[in-house]
Order: C-alpha cells, then structure tokens, then sequence
C-alpha cells in the first residue's frame, strides 16, 4: 500500500516536473522565435513560408503564423492550425501571449500563442507525445515497482503474521482440546522463548483448572461417601423392618412402609444427582451393539423386548457411551411409564452420521409450551405433581438431555402419531 | 463342600452399617459374622470361616484393596464382593483387578445384595469329577468342567471360582463371540451391570492362560462385540 502511494506520488511528481520544464522551454522558444518571424516579415514583400521555414524547430515543433487573417505554417496540414484553441486565439489577439495543453488529434501538445505588431500573432504548436511516451514508460516502470513491493510486502507480512500467529494458534488448540475435556493439554514451554510468560501463565492456569476440577470431583466422591454410607444402614435395617410387617402392628407397618419407600426414592435421586455432577464429562465412546443392550434394559424393567425396533439400514453398532447410552434409554422408559401409560415402541436409526433414539408413549402427550421445561432438573409431570406421588426424582429427563449433550447431540419431544408423546434423543458422531 | 447354611463374612468399619447388614442378611437366612477391621476378617478367613465374603475398601489400617490381595494370594477362592461407597472407576478396576468377583455401590438394596450372593455362590455341576466327559482342549489349553480344572501347558491353573465360570462359559460356545451383556448374564446374573466386570476378569484370565496377556492367542476379544475362546 505504501509503496503504491510512494510510487503514484513519484509518478505525479516526475510528471508535473517534466510538463512544466518541457512548457517553460516551449515558451522560451516560442518568443525566441516570434523575435526572428518578427523581424522576416517586416520587410515589403515578406516570404513568410520562408521565414517560418528558417526556424529551427525540429520535427516535434510546428510554427504557425496569423498574418492580415490568413494562417500560415510549413506543411499544408491544417491540423496545427485546427488544433490552436479559439479562447488562445482571442487573447492573443488582444495582444497578451497566452499558453495552453491541448491534447490534439496527434497527441497532447502546448500550444504557445505570442502576439506580434499590427493583429499578426505567431502561435507554436509543441508536439508532447515524445514526452508523453517517457512519462508511460516511466509510469509503467513505477507501477511495476510498486505491484512487486506490493507483492513482497504482502508476501513477508504474511509470512511474519503467519509466524507471530502460529503460537496463537496452538493456544486455541489446547483450549479448545482442554474445553473438550482434555485436561491433560498443555503449551509446549520450549517452542517459542519470545511467548514462555504465555505458555508458562497459560499452562498454569490448566494446572489451576484441572486441580480445581479434581477437587470439585472429589469433593463429589466424599459427598457421595457421606451420604452412600447412613443411606446403606437405612436400606438394611428398612428391609429387616419390611420382611416383619406381618408381626407389627397396622400403624407400624404403614410407617415401615413409608420409611422404605422413600429411602428407594432417596438412594435414586443421589445417585442421579452425582451422575448430573459427572454427566458434563466427555463421553467415553465405544463401539456398542445398541439393539442388545436396548432389549437388555426392557428386560431388567420387566417390559418386553420386542418394543426394540432397529430401523432398516441402521448400523448395529454406534459409537456411543455405554453407561450413558443404558441411562438415557433407562430413564426414558421410566419416564413412559409413570407418565405416559408405559413405552409403545423404542426405535432405534440413524441419518448419516447422526443417531436417534425414540420413545414412544400413548399418554396425553406433552403440551407445547411444556416441551423445553421439562428436561430441566427438579421438574416432574403435571399429572404425576397431581397424584402426589410420583417416584420420580425430577433429575432423569435433564440426565438424558445432559448425555445427549456429551453427544453433542439433544433431546426433543415430539407427537407421537396416535396420540401420545416421542422422545427424540439425537446423538452425533455415531458412525464407528 | 456345599453347605445348607451359607455363611457370610462381613468386613465393613461402620458399625452401623455392619450391624444393619447383619440383621438383614440374617433375615435372608444367611450365617452371618461381622468384623470392623481386616486383620480381624483375614484371620478368621485362615480357617476357613465364611463362604462369601462382603469387603468395604475404606478400612482402618489393612484396606480393602490389600485385604482381597491376600485372601487371593492364599489360593483362597471365597468369592468377594466389594460394597463399598466409592464409584470411582479407578476404584472398581483396581478392587477387581485385587481379585474381587462383583463390586456394588452403596448404598445397595438386601435383594440386590442376596442376588449377588446366590450369583456367586452358584456351582457350575455338583457331580463328581468323571473321566467319562471328555476336556475342551483349545491347543495347549485344557477347560475340565467336571472337575473344575483349568491346565495350561500340562499344568494345572489356579483359578477363582467367578474366573472359572467365566472360562467354561466361553469354552462351551468355543469358537463363537459372546456378549460381554451376555457374559454379564450368565456368569454373574446380572441383567444390565458394569461390564467392566467382564473386562477386568478377562484380564485376569489371560494372565493366567496366556504367554502374552497384551496379545491372547486363546481369548480374544472381539471388537464392538464381545469375546470368543479359540485354539
């Protein structure tokens, strides 16, 4: 850009120079001449095509003389003459010598008008095109120079930005490695000397993050411990009190039975609630023979195993989270059942590298408005809210949008056609 | 060996939670004795006291971990479940990779617990050993159902009880891929669980049958789908 104005204004400037010199000597010439045509024609009979012939003017010159209102030059081209502007002609006529550019139909040329005795005027008409000619060859030059500069600069700026920019580069890499979960990404400390202080502050933020995160885990673990530990005896000693319900009395048995019943809804949502802590951790992929393990969890919930459909063309294994994959279709058929009159088909596809998993339900179905809330943590359905006695723990639903989440896929619901609810959970990067 | 009444070893530090579980478990009919430390639990395991055995792995001075190291390291083939509150992972590969046969979390419900026990406890055939029924021989491998034998190059195997089962489970379906769910099923009860039970009893296996665990000419896994036994 630089050397494009510097060369532009190099042009202008050689320009502007050589007109000027090239006008002022044109002038200068023009008077000199106008002095010897003066004096050839003031004798009687005056050869003025001789005189005007006398002058030395090289072939880039054409004199022409207005004499008694006739034009006189050395050709019988009347293009010179043509080519002297009127406005010139009327000021030389009132007897002031003029100059002016012309651009005629031979090239750009400067017209010198000197006004001489008695209305005679001697005009010049210098030829530029010479001049004009250099100052293209040298504009052509200039900008040549100024294309290849150009070219040079932006190829070295490109390479420098290329070379400051790498460093940076890498450190959106590790963060976008260490956002992904990765915490064991780091700068390499002995790439660049000019960036230690980055490296050295940006792997000791790492440093500082991955710790804080792995007290944050095990601040998770000792909760747990807390927690997994009384929750143990009240399981046990509940179930001595359930096994003798027939030898307490009827009061008794009723609380024994409230006691147990809530200690089972206690052991599920803590244990939902350390897996929604976790559940924002990458998903450990693997292959996974999902149609098995879909019918192995209708069994361990006492439903069918032929609700399990693998649409046709659908890949039999997916490159899927286990643990995450069993929890997502678990609580969507614990969902379906306490809310949606039990699952009527799970349906297993995929679309390119994109995997879905419905459940289908033949309950009320879930209003619009309701569609988004629902996978949020604590929220539990309108009907079972109502009943009161609902043996969810209002974390299963936002468990499996947090899983389809570590798919980076979602969770959706949809009608069911028929009546009754789909839940759609999309998971991405499926294909082994 | 088998008795009517099982009797259960107990090794868990919280009082009430081992008083609670002896209560439960004696209510399932189970014989059942309770010690707050493993010094206390591997010493009465010297004779032989328990047919199960139930291990916490946050215990005062010997932990879990070391204590079923050294109940494997007697040639003592009690199954061992691990209760314990830890879920972590590393946790359960390292409780089994010590030679525990099942790890559940607490807290765990009394049927579940039982299952687990019944699971375990189960023999593969209580008729005496016969030569009648020929061994699986996969080459230098010899599986004998009957008598409970594992040979490797001639010699016999030590192996635990779960191990075992887990071996005669792959060598009757020689040549064909099982399920690590199936495995799951079949060798342990379980409906859905932890596969990592399979995986790490697999490891165990080929240390034990194999010249190479890191490449196993004999059990093989089968990526996306589970593991066969070949020659």
């Amino acid at each position: 850009m630089l050397s494009a104005c510097l060369a532009l204004a190099s042009y202008q400037l050689i320009r502007t120079t050589l007109l000027d010199e090239r006008e002022r000597t044109a002038v200068r010439a023009a008077y000199f001449n106008a002095t010897i045509v003066h004096s050839g024609i003031s004798g009687d009979q005056p050869d003025v095509l001789e005189v005007l012939r006398s002058l030395d003017t090289g072939s880039a010159r054409q004199p022409v003389l207005r004499l008694d209102g006739r034009w006189y030059a050395r050709g019988a081209d009347s293009a010179v003459t043509d080519a002297i502007p009127a406005p010139l002609r009327k000021i030389v006529e009132g007897g002031r010598p003029a100059v002016q550019r012309i651009g005629s139909a031979s090239g750009p040329a400067v017209v010198v008008g000197v006004p001489l005795t008695g209305g005679t005027a001697f005009y010049q008409v210098d030829s530029l095109a010479e001049l004009d000619g250099t100052v293209r060859t040298v504009g052509a030059v200039l900008l040549a120079v100024a294309l290849m500069t150009t070219a040079a600069g932006g190829g070295v700026g490109w390479y420098a930005t290329r070379r400051v920019l790498r460093p940076l580069g890498e450190v959106t890499r590790a963060a976008r490695d260490i956002a992904g979960g990765d915490l064991t990404a780091r700068l390499d400390a002995a790439s660049d000397p000019d960036l230690s202080s980055l490296t050295r502050s940006f792997n000791g933020m790492v440093d500082e993050l991955s710790g804080r995160l792995e007290r944050d885990r095990r601040f998770a673990a000792d909760v747990a411990h807390e927690l997994r530990s009384p929750l143990q005896t009240l399981a046990a000693s509940a179930s001595v009190l359930t096994r003798r319900r027939d030898t307490l009395d009827e009061r008794s048995a009723a609380a024994a039975s409230l006691v147990s019943v809530e200690i089972q809804r206690f052991q599920v949502l803590v244990n939902d609630l350390l897996e929604l802590a976790r559940s924002d951790q990458p998903a450990q992929r693997e292959p996974v023979a999902v149609a098995e393990l879909a019918r192995h969890v209708c069994r361990s919930r006492r439903l069918p195993e032929d609700l399990v459909i693998l649409v046709d063309g659908t890949p039999q294994r997916w490159h899927v989270d286990r643990k995450r994959f069993r929890q997502m279709l678990g609580n969507l058929l614990d969902n379906a059942v306490q809310h949606g009159g039990g699952p009527v088909a799970v349906r297993l596809g995929a679309e390119g590298d994109r995997c879905y998993l419905e459940v289908d339900d033949e309950g009320p179905g879930v209003p619009p408005a309701d569609r988004d809330t629902v996978f949020g943590r604590f929220v539990r359905g309108r009907a079972a809210t109502a009943r009161g006695d609902s043996a969810g723990t209002g974390l299963g639903l936002a468990l499996v949008a947090q899983h389809a989440a570590a798919h980076q896929g979602g969770a959706v619901i949809l009608d069911r056609p028929g009546g009754g609810a789909r839940f759609r959970v999309d998971l991405l990067g499926c294909a082994p | 060996m088998m008795r009517k009444v099982t009797a259960v070893l107990v090794i868990e530090d919280d009082n009430r939670i081992r008083l609670s579980l002896v209560l439960a478990l004696e209510d399932e009919g189970y014989t059942v004795v309770g010690v707050g430390t493993a010094e206390e639990g591997l010493l009465l395991q010297g004779r032989n006291a328990a047919d199960v055995a139930i291990v916490d792995l946050m215990l005062p001075g010997i932990d879990g971990f070391e204590c079923i190291r050294q109940l494997r390291e007697r040639d003592d083939d009690v199954p061992i479940v691990v209760v314990s509150a830890r879920d972590d992972k590393a946790d359960i590969v390292a409780a089994l990779e010590a030679g525990a046969d099942d790890y559940v979390v607490k807290p765990v419900a009394i049927e579940e617990l039982t299952a687990r026990l019944r699971a375990l406890q189960r023999r593969l055939r209580t008729s005496a050993p016969t030569d009648d029924v020929p061994a699986l021989v996969f080459g230098d491998l010899e599986v004998r159902p009957e008598a409970g034998e594992v040979r490797f190059r001639g010699s016999q195997v030590a192996v635990t009880r779960t191990e075992f089962r887990l071996l005669c489970e792959l060598a009757e379906h020689a040549g064909r891929v099982l399920s690590r769910a199936q495995l799951l099923s079949r060798v342990w009860g379980y409906d859905v669980g932890d596969e990592r039970l399979v995986d790490v009893h697999v490891g165990r296996l080929r240390n034990k049958i194999e010249d190479d665990s890191g490449a196993p000419r004999h059990l093989v896994t089968v990526r996306g789908l589970g593991y066969k036994l070949q020659r």
